[in-house]
């Protein structure tokens, strides 16, 4: 192994001694010296996730939360040096680390709020007026194969935990005693203007609007959140899509039936 | 199994839907009571992650290791996560007992 | 004759333009925090700096800020992610990457520094040191090339601060970056918190050693506050944590390097603990006042 090879093993793995081949200008030992970049690398990389993580933070609380996040650092360093999306596979960590087993919703907490910040950093896009999408009311019978584009900062999360509540809970919205983590929620998450959105839907409006992300038309969309519930009125998630600025794209279809 | 809607989607009742869809939007408050109370933004810490500082010297926890497939994790939860209601536990609180790696 | 310094009581930056050189003046890292504070009230100021790779993003809210800051201001981009020290060659999706920001908000500077970041697919969040000898400077200068070579400009290279040295160096870091400089045509970003920080660790003196570097290539400076700690001998061991207020022993370098070489972009850099905005203002307002007092002399030495 070369020195950085070495250099790098030893940086991630505090079984592995100090590298070979190190001085320092007063011939002592450079152990503690190499230390420093040691401590740098796992608490930058642990702090990192704490941004990203705040809510899973306090749930747990600091102690747990960083010697759990320094398990999945040295397992998981990042593969790119762009910080903001390091932590897409924490939450899945989460919800495979035993120790954090007795905390059934912690994993799916930690999901929502990495959309969060995918949602923070999404591509700008701007929406469509209420007059095209009025336009497209003109030709009742195209609208079953509209499709619409929606936002790509856009995403939902079915949970089979209450993962809105308890993240808003911690928002100062409601009360954390008030919360059943067992109740399942459905989150919609997405920035409409510079600010990101977590909003509660039913379960129904999330698989609609899931359908519509992945590029359904509407007719199958709606089809898909009334095989959930058959009382599915498409006029909620609609009207949220557009009060939303969601909507950026209608797309017609291409003649079938 | 018949798992198709009874209500078929109509090209009449989606624009029915979209009719109303619009109105709704143009009138911003949103009927939709699960909806309109947890949507309050708190915009996500707006904070670079890159940046060329170190951190944390010579003493910090670099170097220990909590090993949790051994038996040295001790560590419990100690959260919010306590304030919690935990309807499957005795405690009220959720199982967060220590854990400890099973013996095979 | 303290004229030399203009804009200083004019609102807003000393110049939009989006070419030429960074203004002689005092400029400050652009921290999200200090978004909103800054386009209200636009105070006068050389240069904002802003890290990379933080902007690699696809928009939202950083993009919206930075091009209405960028719109008033003249910008440095400071590299943090392209590992020019590495074993391997920079990455070719992160030059790209990079390309395609200096393309969008076309800064007056773009630096890197002269360390190692990723390994093996691992990207360790920190600045790491490589040993000086020909081999490491061939390939070095190499990757310089590279970079210089896909951006289409001149880069600025930041002399690092470290903790420890390899016995394998053969080289002085003053030799080794002054070859990197003759070689490449690359510029020198001089750090001049980490010539303090590196010398007190390595048992040198500051104003001997930074007469190593090649300072007439330099083309931004950079002053931060540093953490002391110590060594397993107890010798003290500082850590350039960017957490503190610029220090007094780096203002007394600051000032040697004025008079020799005159104003110069000068950045104060503060990534933890970040004050109040106005703390900040004041430090890059003294930096401001040192050139102004000193830096005619350097015109005429």
């Amino acid at each position: 192994m070369n020195t950085q090879a070495k250099f790098a093993a030893a940086l991630l793995d505090p079984a592995c001694p100090c590298p070979s081949g190190l001085k320092t200008w007063t011939g002592g030992d450079p152990a503690r010296r190499f230390q420093v970049y040691r401590n740098n690398v796992v608490a930058s990389l642990i702090d990192a996730l704490a941004d990203t993580f705040p809510v899973t933070l306090e749930l747990v609380g600091d102690a747990f939360f960083r010697a759990m996040a320094g398990v999945f650092v040295r397992g998981c360093p990042p593969r790119s040096p762009i910080l903001a999306f390091y932590g897409d596979d924490f939450p899945d960590f989460i919800g495979s680390f035993p120790p954090a087993a007795g905390l059934a919703y912690l994993a799916d907490v930690a999901r929502l709020e990495y959309l969060r910040v995918r949602a923070f950093h999404a591509a700008d896009s701007m929406p469509i007026g209420a007059a095209e999408l009025a336009g497209v009311l003109a030709d009742e019978s195209a609208l079953p194969g509209l499709r619409l584009r929606v936002h790509p900062s856009l995403s939902v999360l079915h949970s089979r935990s209450a993962v809105v509540s308890l993240w808003a809970a911690h928002q100062g919205i409601g009360s954390l005693a008030q919360v059943v983590p067992s109740e399942p929620e459905t989150a919609l998450v997405l920035r409409h203007g510079l600010e990101v959105d977590v909003i509660e839907v039913s379960p129904a409006a999330g698989e609609c609007i899931a359908a519509i992300v992945e590029g359904l038309p509407l007719g199958a969309a709606v089809a898909r959140a009334s095989s959930i519930d058959e009382a599915f009125d498409p006029a909620g998630v609609l009207g949220l899509l557009l009060q939303k600025s969601a909507i950026t794209a209608l797309i017609p279809s291409r003649r079938e039936s | 199994m018949n798992t198709l809607p009874r209500k078929s989607i109509t090209a009449a009742s989606l624009a029915l839907a979209l009719g109303a869809a619009l109105s709704t939007a143009a009138v911003t408050a949103h009927a939709d009571d699960k909806m309109a109370d947890k949507e309050k933004c708190y915009g996500v810490a707006m904070k670079g992650k890159n940046d060329c500082k170190a951190g944390a010297g010579t003493t910090c926890a670099g170097t220990s290791k909590i090993d949790y497939q051994g038996n040295a994790w001790n560590l419990v939860p100690k959260g919010t996560c306590e304030k919690t209601a935990s309807p499957t536990s005795p405690t009220g609180h959720g199982q967060l007992a220590a854990f400890k790696e099973k013996k095979a | 004759m303290t004229k030399d310094i203009p804009c200083m009581q004019r609102s807003g930056g000393a110049s939009v333009s989006r070419v030429g050189a960074l203004p002689a003046r005092g400029g400050l890292g652009l921290k999200p925090e200090h978004f909103q504070t800054i386009l209200e009230h636009l105070p006068a100021l050389g240069f904002f700096e802003i890290h990379a790779e933080n902007y690699m993003v696809a928009g939202g809210p950083f993009h919206h800020y930075l091009t209405r800051i960028r719109s008033h201001y003249p910008l440095s981009i400071h590299g943090v992610g392209l590992s020019i020290g590495g074993a391997a060659p920079p990455d070719e999706a992160h030059l790209d990457r990079l390309a395609a920001l200096l393309e969008r908000y076309a800064p007056q500077s773009f630096s890197e520094h002269l360390a190692w970041s990723s390994h093996g697919g691992a990207f360790f969040n920190d600045l790491l040191p490589a040993p000086y000898h020909a081999g490491t400077l061939n390939r070095v200068c190499e990757h310089i090339d590279r970079v210089q070579e896909r951006l289409g400009r001149r880069m600025l290279i930041e002399n690092p601060a470290t903790y420890v040295e390899f016995v394998e160096s053969t080289l002085g870091e003053g030799e080794f970056i002054t070859e990197l400089v003759r070689r490449t045509g690359c510029g020198l970003l001089l750090d001049i918190n980490n010539v303090h920080v590196s010398c007190v660790n390595h048992g040198r003196d500051p104003h001997a050693f930074i007469q190593t570097l090649p300072l007439a290539a330099t083309g931004q400076i950079h002053l931060a506050g540093f953490a002391e700690d110590l060594d397993a001998d107890g010798h003290p061991l500082l850590i350039d944590s960017h957490g503190a207020p610029v220090a007094e022993a780096v203002w007394e370098l600051f000032r040697t390097v004025v008079q020799q070489l005159g104003p110069l972009p000068t950045l104060i850099e503060r990534d933890n603990d970040i004050p109040a905005f106005p703390v900040l203002l004041a430090e890059a307002r003294r930096a401001e006042a040192v050139m102004a007092a000193l830096g005619d002399m350097a015109v005429t030495a």
